[in-house]
C-alpha cells in the first residue's frame, strides 16, 4: 500500500508555450481506487506516466510512500517502477512467441529477480485471473484473455500501486466488465493503490474517487465513498 | 532473456534468414579468396619442393618452371644435349635428369625422363615397378589407367589435337604413390623413348629420322614432319648421355649442397642457358598473385562494408519499428541494460551465425576450387584454416559487436513513455 503526494508538478514539452500538466497539489491515500478522466489531450496519460515513473519530472515532487521519484535517476526509476508499480495498458503489450507464463515472468526475468517462488506465484496468478493454460502462446488468445495475462503480469511482484491506462477500451462490453471486476478485486486483494485512466463509465462508477483533468489541470475531484467491489 | 531473444528471432525468421545469408555471402567471398590464394602458394611451393634447380635454354624463366615442374604444355627453346653429360660429370651435381615432353595420352602429359629422376623425386610405387625397357611407362598416382594398360602417345594435347603415333605403344608397368604435384597426372616414359618417337637421338631401327637436326617436341620451331620415329619396346634403357644427346627443353638438377646450388645457378646463367631456382620464379608469381588477391580482397571488403552498412540501416529502422515493444519492456520493469542486451545480442547472434556460415561456405568454395584446380593441374592445394583466419573471425566478430551496439544504444536511450506514445 502506498500513498501518493504530488506537489508543484509542471510538465512542459519543447515548443509548447504552456505546460501540458500543471498540478499544484494532489494526494491519493494508500489503498484507494481512483479514476482519472478527461478528454483527449487533457493530460491523463502524461499524469499516469509521471506517477508511474515513466516520464522525467521537470519540476515538482512526486512522492510515493516517502520516495520522491522525481529525484531518481532513470535507472533507479526503472528499478523502483519494477518493484512497486504494476502497469496495465490498453494494448496489453504482450510478447508474441512467448507463453502466458513466460509473458507474466518476462519483466522479472529481465530484471534477474525471478525465483521458484515467483514462478509459483505466476502460475497462481494466471489461475486467479481465470486462465487455465499457462503454456498457451499469447498470440492464440482472445483479447479478453490477453488483458488477463497483462493483469497477472502487473501483479507478479506484489506492487503497492496498480496503474491502468484505458484497460477496457479495446475490449467488448462483456470482456471489459470482466476485466474491470478483475482489476478491482485483485487490487483489493493485494491492498494496492489503484489508479485507472479511463473513459469507461461503468468502470468510473465503480471507483471511489474521480479526478477530472482538462488542459493539464485538475478541474474536478469527487470522492464518492467506498464503492463495493 | 535468451528465451525472449529466440522467440523474437523465430517470429522474424524470414528477415533473420536474409540477414544471416547476406553476412554469410560477404564473409564467404573474403574467406574463399584468402584460402584459395594461400593454398595456391602452398600447393605450388610443395609441387616445386623436389626440384632444386632447373636449367633450360635462354628465354622465359617463368615458362621454363611452368613447363618443367608444372607440366604446362608450352613450347620451350632447347638447350644443347651435351650440357646433360657436362652436368652429370660436374662434381657439384648429385644428379641431373632431362625432361622431354610434348605428347599426351587421354589428356595426361607424357613426360620422358630418367630412372634417377623418378626414384629421387617420388615416394615410391603404389603398384608395379619402374620402367626398365624403352616401351614401358609409369603412371602418376592420379592417372586413371590400370597397370598393364597400353598408352599410345598423341602429339600435343587433347585440346590442341595432333596426330597419334599409331604404331607406337607403351606398356604401363607401374603406378607411383601420390606426390601432390602435377607429376601425379603424368605418364612417365624413358627419355630415350620420347626421342625415338620423334626421330631423334641414336635410333638404330629408325628409317630416316636419325640424320635430322636436333629438335624435340617441345621446341617452338617444332614441325609435324619430325614425327616419324619408332621405338623398340624391349630395348634396354640407356642413361649414359653422350655428346650426341638431342636438344632438351629442360634439365632438372639436384646439387650436392646449397652452396653448390648457387654456384651452379651462377655458372649456367648466360651463354645460351638459364639456371633458375623454382622458388625464385614462384616468388615472382606470388607477387602477381598477391596483387590479384589484394584486388579480390578489396572487392570482398567492399561487399562486407556494404553489407555492414545495410545491416545498420535495417536494424536502425527495425529498432524504430519496435519502439513500442522496447518501450513496453522498459515500462514493465526491464532494466535499460537488459533492453540494450536484447537488441545487441539479437543482431550479434545473427551476424555471428552469418560469419560462421560464411567461413564454412568459404572453405567449401575454396575446396571446390582447389578440387577443380587439382583435377586440371595435378597440384594438390592444401585448403585449410590457420591462426590468421581465427584472427580474422575474431576481428569480424568484434566489428559485429561494435556494429550491433549502434541500434542497441538507440534502444537503450529511448524513453519508454515516448516509445509507448508513438
Amino acid at each position: 500500500m502506498m500513498p501518493l503526494k504530488v506537489q508543484s508538478l509542471a510538465v512542459s514539452f519543447p515548443g509548447l508555450a504552456t505546460p501540458v500538466l500543471s498540478i499544484a497539489n494532489l494526494e491519493i491515500a494508500a489503498g484507494s481506487r481512483v479514476a482519472l478522466t478527461g478528454g483527449s489531450g487533457s493530460g491523463k496519460s502524461t499524469l499516469l506516466n509521471i506517477i508511474a515513473g515513466l516520464e522525467r519530472v521537470g519540476s515538482g515532487h512526486v512522492v510515493w510512500g516517502g520516495q520522491d521519484i522525481a529525484r531518481l535517476s532513470e535507472g533507479r526509476r526503472d528499478r523502483w517502477r519494477a518493484e512497486n508499480v504494476g502497469l496495465v495498458m490498453q494494448d496489453f503489450h504482450l510478447f508474441a512467441g512467448l507463453s502466458a507464463l513466460d509473458n507474466v515472468l518476462l519483466p522479472a526475468r529481465l530484471s534477474r529477480v525471478s525465483t521458484p517462488d515467483l514462478v509459483k506465484r505466476a502460475h497462481e496468478l494466471i489461475e486467479t485471473v481465470g486462465l487455465k493454460r499457462t503454456g498457451q502462446p499469447v498470440e492464440t488468445m482472445s483479447r479478453g484473455e490477453m488483458q488477463r495475462v497483462a493483469i497477472a503480469r502487473a501483479l507478479l511482484r506484489k506492487p503497492g500501486v496498480i496503474i491502468a491506462d484505458e484497460p477496457t477500451a479495446s475490449l467488448d462490453v462483456e470482456n471489459g466488465e470482466a476485466v474491470g471486476d478483475l482489476l478491482l478485486s485483485v487490487a483489493a486483494g493485494a491492498g494496492s493503490t489503484l489508479v485507472v485512466a479511463t473513459h469507461d463509465q461503468r468502470m468510473i462508477e465503480r471507483l471511489d474517487r474521480r479526478i477530472v483533468l482538462r488542459g493539464g489541470c485538475i478541474v474536478g475531484d469527487d470522492v464518492v465513498g467506498k464503492v463495493p467491489v | 532473456m535468451i528465451r525472449f531473444i529466440i522467440a523474437d528471432l523465430r517470429r522474424l525468421w524470414l528477415g533473420c534468414a536474409v540477414v544471416v545469408l547476406l553476412v554469410a555471402l560477404a564473409t564467404a567471398l573474403g574467406v574463399a579468396v584468402t584460402l584459395q590464394e594461400r593454398s595456391l602458394r602452398l600447393g605450388s611451393a610443395r609441387a616445386a619442393d623436389k626440384f632444386d634447380l632447373v636449367i633450360g635454354a635462354s628465354g622465359s624463366e617463368t615458362q621454363l618452371i611452368l613447363s618443367s615442374i608444372f607440366l604446362q604444355p608450352a613450347p620451350l627453346p632447347l638447350v644443347d644435349g651435351e650440357l646433360l653429360s657436362k652436368l652429370a660429370a660436374d662434381p657439384r651435381v648429385a644428379w641431373a635428369a632431362p625432361v622431354g615432353f610434348g605428347d599426351s595420352f587421354a589428356g595426361y602429359p607424357i613426360v620422358g625422363t630418367t630412372t634417377t629422376l623418378v626414384t629421387s623425386t617420388t615416394p615410391g610405387f603404389g603398384e608395379g615397378r619402374l620402367f626398365a625397357a624403352e616401351g614401358e611407362a609409369v603412371l602418376g598416382a592420379s592417372v586413371t589407367l590400370p597397370v598393364g594398360a597400353v598408352v599410345k602417345p598423341m602429339h600435343g594435347t587433347a585440346e590442341t589435337g595432333g596426330p597419334t603415333h599409331t604404331d607406337i605403344a607403351y606398356k604401363v608397368v607401374g603406378k607411383l604413390k601420390p606426390t601432390g604435384t602435377p607429376w601425379d597426372r603424368a605418364i612417365l616414359v624413358p627419355i630415350q623413348a620420347v626421342w625415338h618417337v620423334h626421330g631423334l637421338g641414336d635410333e638404330p631401327e629408325h628409317e630416316d629420322g636419325g640424320t635430322e637436326p636436333a629438335a624435340t617436341v617441345a621446341s617452338a620451331t617444332h614441325d609435324e614432319d619430325h614425327h616419324h620415329g619408332g621405338i623398340d619396346p624391349d630395348a634396354p634403357i640407356v642413361e649414359d648421355f653422350g655428346a650426341d644427346t638431342p636438344g632438351l627443353p629442360a634439365i632438372l638438377v639436384k646439387p650436392k649442397s646449397i652452396a653448390d646450388a648457387y654456384r651452379l645457378r651462377q655458372a649456367y646463367r648466360g651463354n645460351g642457358t638459364v639456371a633458375v631456382f623454382p622458388g625464385e620464379v614462384l616468388t615472382g608469381l606470388y607477387a602477381t598473385l598477391g596483387d590479384a588477391k589484394m584486388v579480390l580482397s578489396a572487392v570482398a571488403a567492399g561487399s562486407q562494408a556494404l553489407v555492414a552498412a545495410a545491416l545498420v540501416l535495417v536494424t536502425v529502422i527495425h529498432v524504430g519499428q519496435r519502439r513500442r515493444q522496447i518501450g513496453a519492456l522498459r515500462a514493465f520493469g526491464a532494466p535499460r541494460v537488459a533492453v540494450f542486451l536484447i537488441v545487441w545480442l539479437e543482431l550479434l547472434l545473427l551476424v555471428a551465425l552469418g560469419i560462421g556460415l560464411g567461413f564454412v561456405c568459404g572453405l567449401l568454395a575454396a575446396q571446390f576450387g582447389a578440387h577443380l584446380f587439382t583435377a586440371k593441374s595435378g597440384v594438390i592445394l592444401p585448403v585449410g584454416f590457420t591462426r590468421d583466419d581465427v584472427r580474422l573471425a575474431l576481428f569480424l566478430l568484434g566489428f559485429a559487436a561494435v556494429l550491433s551496439a549502434v541500434p542497441a544504444l538507440l534502444a537503450y536511450r529511448q524513453s519508454p513513455a515516448q516509445a509507448l506514445r508513438s
